[in-house]
């Protein structure tokens, strides 16, 4: 097969990307691959793209940043997308132009307006697949109507979690797209897996406020002053940052918790540490829950939609508290601190449980949904079978009303806004 | 994949490296169309200076196939930082490496162990400009800040001694940067063991000695009434560059603002400025 990824810009960083770069290097083992990046800012990007996967930019922001139709606003691309801004008629144009004379088997868009032009632009004979790493509930009502109008042209849609994935089949009527949960995968690690002694506590993500570490410092305050030979290590970068440090000093934590600033590849530091921690809110998935887990730390991390209940076994392979919950996690954390064996123990299960997410098992799944569409296609057999469908129409036409309903309404609520300045 | 990427990567090879508890640190390359190749430490030069020091490690080709030359206990580093270079083949030009995967987690707990005299110790990084480097500490003795408590009235340091330990006439010194090189000298409070120890900075009389209102004291203990002066640091673990991550907080008194935090040679030392 050939395989086409749609990215937004691929040479940034961000999970996406990350995930993106993983499996298109999986594929190429046995695929020809191509990754179609619609912006490009650097001369190379930030992760190493395998020499087998070819690379191919649309606009080259570095000579196009000022060319008369990147000034104009885009029409293909949906207004209610968060990437509205960086779109123009020159992506327009370009990823049209990308798509009508594309030689792929399958193309695959990354994110929700890619997937709109997927839809709208893509020829018949090629598999349109858009995968979505955000997640429908957390869509604007107004994105979630063009949303819904397009995604009945996909043959295939893919969320990052069940939870996710169940959500788009019942709130959405997308008759005839194959509709399933590909979990992002994380490569398996080059160094060998911790031993479970070191006393340290590791959490790493963009510092913002989603990610709660402010809940997390504050839990920690309790492993502390238990065991004050205990450090949490947290890396990222991001606007809470100074926010968080002056907490770690009303605290009084600043010979134990330690803002480390960004480093990329994790993977050196994760094994620094034998557990890991999580504390967001909300989480379309968690990647970094994998790859602590990958490296063989447990992960206390709180129970928030959608991800990490999907990827820790509580009690198991790691903790799941409520969300922000801040006695639950210092208690969750402190278990573990004080149980060295149970720790141990746990820190090995989870070794085992994530080899679900290395790209192996996660790379057959994408293969075998892209082989079956491909083939069904071919065929002229539908996507996905016939049987209840009409339940699922009536129940999603409800949510439909709801999202046009609250669409139209932000949109006469901004109109009054205007008049009133 | 376009051309100049694959050349890129192929001059721009990524250095992996493992370093044990005692400060061994295995380079670890992809194999190389090379003869004889070597890894090539470089003694950073200040500014304007030649360099003087070099030292050459052999490649050689590991079970995997892949290349791995090994940083024994010696040589011993001089303390300062050093560029890693691929050198291809002896008399060809060296190149600067960028780094692959470091596994330091031998280093996390260091300050449990004691250390002899010398005191030599390594840390690779990465450089600001995106290349391995080896941070390297050598001196006579050490002594290892564990923490650091402040309240509004003064702080604590608590610290161990390693390649030394306490007799009679031990002092701490705090030496004020520059000028008369004024020194307060402080009641180290030894443990019975003779290592472990802790002190504390009263804020009010350090502001006091403070005489232009501001400076910055950098901080010595001296173990035995004869001994030198052994600069009181914090070495013993993972980080080459601790001044951004272990921060302290800022106490204000009177007109003064008081501050201890370490250097970019990670020693410690307690800074005082006009308030306001």
């Amino acid at each position: 097969m050939k395989i086409s990824f749609l990215l937004h810009n691929a040479y940034g960083i961000g999970g996406t990307i990350t995930t993106t770069f993983n499996l298109a290097h999986a594929l190429a083992e046995r695929h020809e691959v191509e990754i179609v990046s619609v912006l490009r800012h650097r001369e190379l990007p930030n992760f190493t793209l395998d020499p087998r996967v070819s690379l191919r930019p649309l606009v080259d922001l570095r000579q196009e940043k000022n060319h008369p139709l990147h000034l104009r606003p885009a029409g293909v691309f949906p207004r209610a997308e968060y990437r509205y801004g960086q779109y123009s008629e020159l992506t327009d144009q370009r990823i049209a132009e990308c798509l009508a004379t594309i030689d792929a088997d399958v193309v695959i868009g990354t994110r929700p307006g890619l997937n709109v032009h997927l839809a709208l632009q893509a020829p018949e004979h090629v598999v349109r697949i858009g995968q979505e790493h955000l997640t429908l509930d957390n869509h604007p009502p107004r994105l979630r109507t063009t949303l819904r109008r397009a995604y009945r042209r996909l043959d295939a849609l893919t969320t990052v979690t069940e939870a996710d994935a169940a959500a788009y089949r019942r709130k959405m009527w997308l008759p005839g797209v194959r509709v399933e949960a590909l979990p992002n995968s994380v490569p398996d690690p080059v160094l060998p897996a911790v031993d479970g002694s070191a006393k340290v506590v590791v959490a790493a993500g963009r510092l913002v406020p989603v990610k709660r570490y402010d809940l997390l410092i504050e839990a920690f305050a309790m492993v502390a002053a238990e065991h004050p030979d205990w450090q949490l290590r947290i890396y990222g970068k991001g606007e809470e940052h100074d926010r968080l440090r002056q907490l770690v000093m009303d605290l009084r934590l600043w010979n134990n918790v330690f803002l480390m600033g960004a480093a990329a590849p994790m993977e050196g530091e994760w094994v620094k540490g034998s557990i890991g921690a999580a504390a967001s809110n909300f989480e379309p998935f968690g990647m970094t829950i994998v790859e602590a887990m990958r490296c063989g730390l447990p992960v206390v991390s709180t129970d928030c939609p959608y991800g990490p209940g999907e990827i820790i076994e509580d009690g198991v392979d790691g903790r799941l508290v409520p969300v922000g919950d801040r006695d639950a996690l210092g208690a969750a954390l402190l278990e573990l601190v004080r149980d060295d064996e149970g720790r141990r123990r746990m820190g090995r299960a989870a070794l085992r449980n994530a080899r679900r997410f290395a790209p192996g098992p996660v790379v057959e799944q994408a293969e075998r949904l892209f082989t079956e569409t491909v083939s069904a296609r071919r065929a002229g057999r539908p996507v996905v079978p016939e049987r209840a469908r009409m339940h699922r129409a009536l129940v999603s036409q409800g949510f439909a009303a709801r999202d046009a309903a609250f669409a139209s309404a932000s949109s006469a609520l901004r109109m009054v806004r205007k008049g009133q300045r | 994949m376009s051309t100049e990427q694959t050349a890129e990567q192929s001059v721009d090879p990524r250095v992996g490296c493992v370093v044990e508890p005692d400060g061994r640190i295995t380079f670890d390359l992809p194999p190389l169309p090379a003869d004889g190749p070597q890894v090539l430490l470089r003694l950073r030069p200040k500014k304007g200076q030649p360099e003087k020091t070099l030292h050459a490690l052999d490649l050689a080709p590991a079970n995997d196939g892949r290349l791995r030359a090994v940083l024994g206990p010696q040589p011993v580093l001089e303390e300062g930082r050093w560029d890693v270079y691929l050198l291809p083949e002896p008399g060809s030009e060296r190149q600067r490496l960028r780094p692959g995967l470091r596994d330091l987690r031998a280093l996390v707990d260091g300050h449990l162990r004691d250390r002899q005299s010398p005191l030599a110790v390594r840390v690779p990084y990465v450089t600001k400009d995106g290349y391995l480097a080896v941070r390297a500490w050598l001196r006579p003795a050490h002594a290892e800040v564990g923490g650091i408590d402040i309240t509004d009235r003064s702080m604590t340091v608590a610290a161990r001694l390693h390649g030394a330990s306490f007799q009679e006439g031990a002092a701490v010194h705090l030496r004020l940067r520059g000028g008369s090189g004024t020194v307060r000298p402080l009641e180290p409070r030894p443990a019975p063991d003779g290592r472990s120890f802790s002190f504390t900075v009263d804020h009010g009389e350090l502001t006091a000695g403070t005489d232009a209102g501001s400076g910055v004291w950098d901080v010595f203990v001296r173990p035995a009434a004869q001994a030198p002066l052994i600069r009181v640091a914090r070495l013993l673990d993972d980080l080459a560059d601790r001044k951004e991550v272990f921060v302290h907080p800022a106490v204000t008194l009177g007109g003064a603002v008081l501050r201890p935090y370490y250097t970019v040679d990670n020693d410690l030392s307690v800074e005082v400025t006009k308030a306001g």
